[in-house]
């Protein structure tokens, strides 16, 4: 009887765990803000202790990357040393593509964020688990002004969206971060879609939502690769950031749909400073009959 | 004094004792958490293994559930999730309910057995963290989140696992101190067995 009832009692404790958990996830997916709140409030607490315990193991931590990453870094030395010569090599003909770019871009009547304000960040840590690579810290907060949603970048084009926020310090979902989805417009066609990262490929982009094939079966009107790719107006981020060059332009869904896989502009990877571009973000992407991003792919 | 009065006294002072013990294995076991979770937040942000870092906050919903059985131990791991959370970029419980599920399984399953040899243990840590993280990414894309299950997950399991059983020979003796302090544990003290037991007699 005994063992009956407690293995009864257990299950019912599971049970209440389970449906807290439960709650927890759906007041998260709703973006219930006390719940936002207190987690923020909690990471300020730690903050502290998390910096200290970390300049004190700093060295434990550089010792062990010096032991294990000798090999890498000099076989990425002679990677770095044979790229100078190559962009020495083709230095005019980068200027030259800067120049087309530059003029497309005029062309076009794009600026890009000339008019916004801009934090300038560090980047403070990379990923704490084995399931955010995607995802860094940056040294500005709240008393920065920085705000969750706010777009991030680098002089080469868009790194991500400031997901947290705490009172002196940030996280950033880096673009290569599959879940983020992005309203972009390919310049040379001017067609808009939705894109988000490829899991496992974090210089690729993928816009799979949004393009039709044409219909026609004319090919000149898919966009040439190489061609620009920007953040699109009326997305979540501010008009024409640089995402990337189109690297390959695919059918999909029986050919009814382009598939856009795109070299992302800014690397992601090795990230030292970032600026987070001051304009309230828009909450939702503004999806439906009335948006230039349609609800699904046709 | 009255009769009801002398009878309440002992009782009193075995609830008050009991309290006092539950309220320090709670403030060890607090603090051993928060040890490890600076420590992953901290150090192991750099020290990995091919890529992975070991998962102490799993190492520590495991070795609570295998030190203090199912019942508690999946409240503990509940806690150790949560807190989790709070810095994964996950929805929050999801780590907390994932965690809370194996210390529950994991407690039940080895409630009978002893576990007191470092290999065992080891061995059953291997095992719950191999089980925490493959919940984990499971029930991340069963919510929504992309890019959990993938070519990579396999080795973040197995090098994740590998690195808590390694760990484990460090954090078990002290999570056995934050859980039981310096009383040594009857491991069929609080088996549905014993509870037999008592109730026959």
């Amino acid at each position: 009887m005994a063992v009956a009832q407690r293995s009864g009692r257990s299950r019912y404790r599971l049970i209440l765990l389970i449906l807290t958990a439960v709650t927890l996830l759906t007041l998260d997916f709703r973006g219930y803000g006390p719940l936002e709140t207190a987690q923020s409030r909690v990471r300020d607490i730690l903050e502290p202790v998390v910096s200290a315990v970390d300049v004190v193991l700093g060295p434990v931590a550089e010792v062990w990357t010096v032991m294990f990453s000798y090999n890498d870094l000099r076989s990425e030395n002679e990677q770095l040393r044979a790229e100078i010569d190559s962009l020495r090599s083709a230095d005019l003909r980068a200027a030259a593509q800067q120049d087309t770019l530059d003029r497309l871009l005029e062309a076009t009547g794009v600026t890009y964020v000339d008019d916004i304000e801009q934090i300038t960040a560090s980047v403070l840590r990379d990923s704490v688990g084995n399931f955010d690579d995607d995802v860094v810290s940056i040294d500005v907060g709240h008393r920065d002004g920085v705000a969750p949603g706010m777009a991030v970048v680098t002089a080469a084009g868009l790194v991500g969206r400031v997901e947290t926020v705490d009172t002196s310090r940030s996280t950033v979902t880096m673009i290569s971060n599959p879940n983020l989805v992005i309203g972009v417009r390919l310049i040379e066609t001017g067609d808009v879609g939705l894109g988000h990262g490829m899991a496992g490929e974090p210089t690729k982009f993928v816009v799979d939502t949004g393009l039709r094939w044409p219909e026609t079966g004319d090919l000149s009107e898919l966009p040439g690769i190489g061609s620009a790719v920007v953040t699109a107006a009326g997305s979540r981020y501010p008009a024409n950031i640089p995402v990337g060059r189109v690297a390959s332009v695919e059918p999909a869904e029986a050919g009814l749909v382009q598939l856009v896989t795109v070299d992302l502009a800014a690397d992601v990877d090795d990230l030292g400073y970032v600026t987070v571009l001051s304009q309230v973000p828009v909450d939702e992407a503004p999806v439906g009959p009335d948006s230039p991003f349609p609800e699904q792919s046709p | 004094m009255t009769a009801p009065q002398l009878a309440s006294t002992p009782v009193r002072r075995g609830l008050s004792s009991l309290r006092s013990s539950v309220l320090m294995a709670t403030l060890r076991i607090i603090v051993v958490y928060m040890a490890a979770l600076l420590l992953q937040l901290t150090i192991f942000v750099d020290v990995r293994v091919v890529g992975v870092a070991p998962e102490l906050p799993a190492l520590i919903a495991v070795l609570a559930g295998l030190l203090v059985g199912a019942q508690a131990g999946s409240f503990i791991a509940f806690g150790a999730g949560l807190m989790w959370d709070v810095y994964l970029p996950t929805p929050l419980g999801l780590a907390a309910v994932s965690f809370a599920l194996v210390a529950f399984g994991l407690g039940s399953i080895t409630e009978e057995l002893f576990h007191d040899t470092r290999i065992q243990t080891g061995l059953l840590v291997f095992a719950g963290t191999a089980a925490s993280v493959a919940v984990y990414a499971v029930l991340g894309e069963v919510v929504g989140q992309r890019g959990l299950v993938d070519d990579d997950l396999l080795k973040i399991v197995l090098v994740s696992s590998a690195f808590n059983a390694l760990l484990s020979l460090v954090v078990a003796p002290a999570m056995r101190w934050a859980a039981w302090g310096g009383r040594s544990r009857d491991p069929s003290a609080d088996s549905p067995r014993a509870e037999a037991r008592i109730g026959r007699r």
